[in-house]
This record gives structure tokens, sequence and C-alpha cells, in this order.
């Protein structure tokens, strides 16, 4: 017979594992399964607004919370969920390796970086397309590279990339871009940016990688050829929660949507950090959640009553 | 156990190389750290033995890894 859990976290980000160490402490047997290690906060150079901590890198705060999550007893399994389903008084959560047991669920799966859903994307994923700039850009020294998106992460992945290769298209699909003025500016006065404005990425092409993008201009509908050695996607990021729809009740943006002690729709399925539809995407925030999504989940487990509101009544 | 040579190609903000790296200091594995960033002869040559431009790439003997796939390296270090 399988090992049934306590606690199951979907998600290893700031929520997921700030859910593990207070999971732990409680002595709640728990598995972490996550695709990755820190999600999108394991992209960011530098992190100046998490408390404690005057600078320090995204990948640093990670190891940091999984380290103490780990002391109390976490466990973490590079997994992807695909269903989880109630099955008598238990929650299965079946992934892309295997089949769990679980008391409760935390869902703090964050949000998946969006993709262009241009021709040739996924095929030169790895070989020139990739969605994290900070890890990926030094390797572009002296090459040409893309950019796509106008906000502050596709700027500031222009900029540094400006720092490190030889040229930049930022390709932007309007004229203007979303990013801080400060940060425009600065792109706009780099001599290696060359700005890409009315313009989408039709097609990624190579042979073993990526050797030129087709770009498309949205107003004359013009086809330009453009030679890139790389491709970095900065448009955004969707939250992927269509595989839940069923189990717990999401807003119209697909979010997971929880009352303030972090409880979803589902009795025993708790949700912590970015999947949901908690206002200000911050780590600081995702880890308080945990936190309380964590505490939550154990008062439900020990039968403690009166923390979470009952769902259907204004509380 | 003969020692196997395992060498390591990273970038500063790889979070999977540094999960690496932490795997073999905890298991006591020594090994050799390449910055492909600031070598660019070493970036070409992880490319070429990859196939790819994703990092980490780890090589164990003359085994080629991409990824933090720690089974695989478990494997083929004998650890349990």
């Amino acid at each position: 017979m399988e090992q049934i859990y306590d606690l199951v976290i979907v998600g290893a980000g700031p929520a997921g594992l700030t859910a593990a160490l207070y999971a732990g402490r409680k002595g709640l047997k728990s598995l972490i399964l996550s695709v990755d290690l820190g999600g999108q906060i394991a992209k960011s150079p530098t992190i100046e607004n998490f408390p404690g901590f005057e600078e320090i890198s995204g990948v640093e705060l990670i190891e940091k919370i999984l380290a103490q999550a780990k002391k109390y007893g976490a466990e973490l399994a590079f997994e992807e969920v695909n269903s989880i389903s109630k099955q008598n008084k238990l929650f299965a959560i079946k992934t892309n390796k295997a089949k769990y047991f679980s008391k409760a669920v935390i869902l703090a799966f964050g949000k998946t970086p969006r993709t262009l859903d241009a021709k040739g994307e996924k095929e030169f994923l790895g070989k020139g397309v990739s969605y994290c700039a900070t890890c990926d850009m030094p390797l572009f020294k002296n090459k040409i590279v893309a950019v796509v998106g106008g906000g502050n992460s596709a700027l500031e992945a222009a900029l540094y990339g400006a720092s490190i290769a030889k040229k930049v298209y930022l390709i932007h699909r309007r004229a203007e871009f979303r990013a801080d003025s400060t940060t425009v500016q600065k792109a706009k006065s780099t001599k290696n940016i060359e700005l890409v404005l009315n313009s989408i990425v039709k097609e990624i092409k190579g042979d073993r990688f990526v050797k030129s993008i087709l770009v498309e201009d949205v107003n004359t509908k013009k086809l330009t050829e453009l030679a890139v050695d790389g491709v970095f996607v900065e448009i955004g990021f969707d939250t992927k929660t269509d595989f839940l729809k069923d189990l717990v009740k999401l807003d119209e943006s697909g979010q997971i949507i929880i009352d303030n002690s972090c409880a979803t729709s589902c009795e025993g399925i708790f949700a912590a950090g970015d999947v949901t539809n908690t206002p200000f995407k911050q780590a600081v925030v995702a880890a308080g959640e945990g936190c309380k999504a964590a505490l939550s989940a154990y008062n439900w487990l020990k039968g403690i009553k009166g923390v979470a509101a009952e769902w259907g009544k204004p509380s | 156990m003969a020692t196997k040579k395992v060498k390591i190609y990273t970038t500063d903000y790889c979070v999977y190389c540094r999960a690496a790296k932490d795997f073999f200091v905890k298991n006591k594995i020594p090994f050799e750290e390449i910055n492909v960033g600031e070598d660019e002869e070493a970036l070409n040559e992880m490319v070429t033995i990859s196939g790819q431009m994703g990092v980490p790439v780890i090589v164990i003997d003359n085994e080629v890894i991409i990824g933090f796939n720690e089974p695989k390296i478990r494997k083929l270090l004998g650890l349990k």
C-alpha cells in the first residue's frame, strides 16, 4: 500500500516552501511536488524587498527557505502534477511519475511563463529559445539576441542582454512600452538595443540552433527576417489551473479563489501565493500565505473549527 | 570504488547548477566547475557535447547529463 501523507504541497516557490516549513514544525508528514525549484523568483538576480535581506538573489533566498523546510522533514520530488481527485476521504494526486495519497493539499504552484505560440518555439527550446534571461543570457556573449515583450521584465532582460550580447532586438507588439519610464528611457538610449515595435514573432528558424526569426508588422503585415542566435520570451505569466476547474472555484483569469484563511471551495484543499486571487504578487506575500495555508490545513486535519470561513456565506 | 571525474558547466544565476553543486558537496564528490558565462571556449565545448544551450550540463567520466538529473547522477556515481 502506498504511503499516505498528511499534506501534499504542489509548488516549490516561497509559498509552497514556507507552507512546508510550517507543516513540518507542526509535525505533519509532508511532500512537496514541483516541476521546478523556486519558480519565478529563482529567475530574479536581486531581491531588495524581502524583509530581513537587504539584498539577496532569488536562488539564494529559495535555497535558504528550502533548507529551513527540510530541517523539519519536508520531502521534495520534482514531478509534474497532472490531476487531483477525491477518493473516499483522501486526495489522489497523480503526477507524470507516480500516484500519491494525502489527507490535505496545498496548491502553491504559482504562474507559468507565457509562450509566444510561434512556429519553431518548442523545437528550439534550450537551443536558443529561453524563458529565463538571467539564467541563459550569459551564453550569448558577443551574439545577437531578440527579447520579446513590453513590460519591466522584458526591458530589464534587454538591458541585461545589451551588457553581454553584441546586439539586442527588443520586439514589442505595441507602439508603447508598459515598463517604468526610467527603464524605457535607459533602453532607448542604449546603443546596441534596436527597438522593433508594433511587431510580433511569427516563426523561429534554424538548424540545430536558432538562426533567425520572422517578425510581422501588425499594421502592414509585412514580414522581416532578423538574424539572431537567441530569443528571450518575456511576455508575462499564465495561471495554469485548467486541470483543477472541477475541483476548486477559479476566478475569470483562472486564479484559485481563497478565503482569508487560504481555504479553497473544496474542503481539505488550501491554496497560497501567485496561483490564488490574492492581490499583490510578491514573494513576502506568497510566503505569508503559505504559512496561513499550512496552519489552516493543520487545523482542518485536527478538526479545529472556527478558523476557516464557511464557503457561500459572507464572513 | 574508483573516483569518477565530475565536471559541471554553469552560469551565475542558474538554480539547478547550484542545486547540483550542493548535491556534490553534500555527497563529498569532488567536481570541476566551469562558468560558461566567463569562458567562451568552454561554452562552445558544452554546446558541442550536449547539443543544446541550457545549463547545467554535468559530465561524469564520459556520460553527458543535461540538467540536474539526480536519479541518473546517483546511478552513475553509485550513490544510494
